[in-house]
């Protein structure tokens, strides 16, 4: 019974509340780079300290199942939109083939950063994430301006969420308070984008 | 000034036939509408090569924006033909049919699915009997003025055309008759029948399916505050979703 509805809340659940925390620890711990080396690896050390099953449990649940849920239902999803900006070029219009756009981008990206990052990297090769490591992996500016990009999708596809997020849940109703959240979302954007930028930066600076 | 005017209309023998373009000239009078210059065209159907082709069809009834028939994209546009002035679009006047809906001929689509979507969301209200006016239930004075405004719709389908989730690769029902759910949950009797509707809306194709766009509101010929209504039915759905879960 309405199979539909109830997978459609989850994924909306799903990206704001768990998918938003991961993007928040991943800006939060990565933002620790601007403190010099010293300061991410210890951010990095003290999330070893989580013991192993707990960690594990926490990938598994808090980001694997719910971002392989929400990426493999939000294909399904983006697949029943006929994307037509230019036809209809008002902003809301663009904002949600930006949202359609950027989930495309970020398939692609985080196979590529959970496969390299965490399977080959930490996984197979069992090299402990470090600053150097990083420093080391930026070093090819493609890769610079891939991972940039990648979190500026992920950042505005977050943000956007949040104006969709409370229209799909009714809690912004009329045009006025939806307009608020958006403006209010859209600030957020470019603060974490400019955070990013600022982290990405001191991989150069240090 | 140009005592012509030039129409660019996309033109399909019949439902599966290619479409084409064939240009028009019309000649140019204050007021001019789409309607009417289509009228022209049908008297004299000669393109600007001076070749006679069978008269371009399409729908039109009213002729005053209340009935929704003449629904078709002029100049990329979802709107009604018969209050588009000549005057106040950019020519050439390109016209083609809204093809969010099964093309029939030239300009005229088949809208029956909208009909089906109403049927799906019970747009209607049960009676069994009627009252002396004075004894029947009142319509909710707070509520009537929005009741009026979502029966101004027409289903005219220029939301459908303009929503990037309805189309063949979806099977959303649109935002015109979703928002008729809201209507019909308003009425004094009609509301007995709310929580079938915000099931109906529940089901695959319902609400569920709104992306969030916005081109809906922005395209509306009537000014229906028709995300205002999705976002109330969003909270009505989700409030019914908890009604069946704890059978209150």
């Amino acid at each position: 019974m309405h199979t539909t509805f109830y997978l459609r809340r989850l994924h909306s659940l799903c990206g704001l509340l768990v998918l938003g925390m991961v993007l928040f620890e991943h800006i939060f711990t990565n933002s620790m780079a601007m403190l010099g080396p010293e300061g991410l690896n210890t951010a990095l050390e003290m999330m070893e300290l989580i013991p192993k099953p707990i960690f594990l449990g926490l990938e598994l649940g808090g980001i694997a199942v719910p971002l392989l849920f929400h990426g493999l239902y939000g294909i399904y999803i983006a697949l029943q939109a006929n994307n037509n900006p230019r036809r209809f070029g008002y902003l809301r219009n663009w904002n949600f083939t930006l949202q359609r756009w950027t989930a495309w981008f970020l398939v692609v990206f985080l196979i590529w950063h959970v496969g390299y990052l965490r399977f080959y990297v930490k996984g197979v090769t069992g090299t402990p994430i470090s600053f150097e490591l990083l420093q080391n992996f930026f070093q090819n500016p493609i890769v610079v301006v891939l991972y940039i990009l990648g979190m500026w999708a992920a950042i505005f596809h977050f943000c956007n969420g949040i104006t969709t997020f409370c229209m799909t849940w009714g809690i912004t109703k009329g045009p006025r308070s939806q307009n608020v959240i958006s403006v209010i979302s859209m600030c957020l954007c470019a603060a974490l984008c400019l955070v990013t930028v600022a982290f990405m930066a001191s991989y150069f600076i240090y | 000034m140009a005592d012509k005017v030039r129409f660019i209309i996309e033109r399909q023998d019949g439902p599966n036939d290619k479409p084409y373009t064939q240009e028009f000239d019309v000649d140019y009078r204050p007021g001019l509408n789409v309607v009417a210059a289509l009228m022209e065209i049908q008297k004299n159907p000669v393109t600007v090569d001076g070749k006679r082709v069978p008269p371009v069809t399409w729908e039109c009834n009213c002729l005053e924006k209340v009935c929704g028939a003449c629904m078709m994209v002029i100049n990329g546009r979802a709107r009604q033909a018969c209050c588009a002035l000549v005057d106040e679009i950019q020519q050439p006047i390109h016209l083609a049919p809204a093809r969010t809906f099964p093309v029939i001929r030239d300009l005229l689509i088949d809208r029956s699915v909208m009909f089906e979507s109403l049927k799906k969301i019970q747009g209607w209200v049960e009676l069994d009997g009627s009252w002396e006016v004075k004894d029947a239930p009142i319509q909710n004075p707070y509520t009537a003025q929005t009741a009026y405004e979502i029966s101004h719709c027409m289903t005219c389908g220029c939301c459908l055309e303009a929503c990037p989730n309805v189309g063949p690769q979806s099977d959303f029902i649109g935002p015109a008759p979703t928002v008729q759910a809201y209507l019909f949950n308003l009425h004094p009797l009609g509301k007995f029948d709310a929580p079938k509707r915000l099931n109906a809306l529940m089901e695959k194709g319902g609400i569920t399916s709104c992306g969030n766009s916005q081109n809906c509101v922005e395209v509306c010929p009537k000014s229906i505050k028709l995300t205002t209504y999705l976002a109330q039915l969003n909270r009505d759905v989700n409030l019914q979703a908890l009604k069946n879960i704890f059978n209150f």
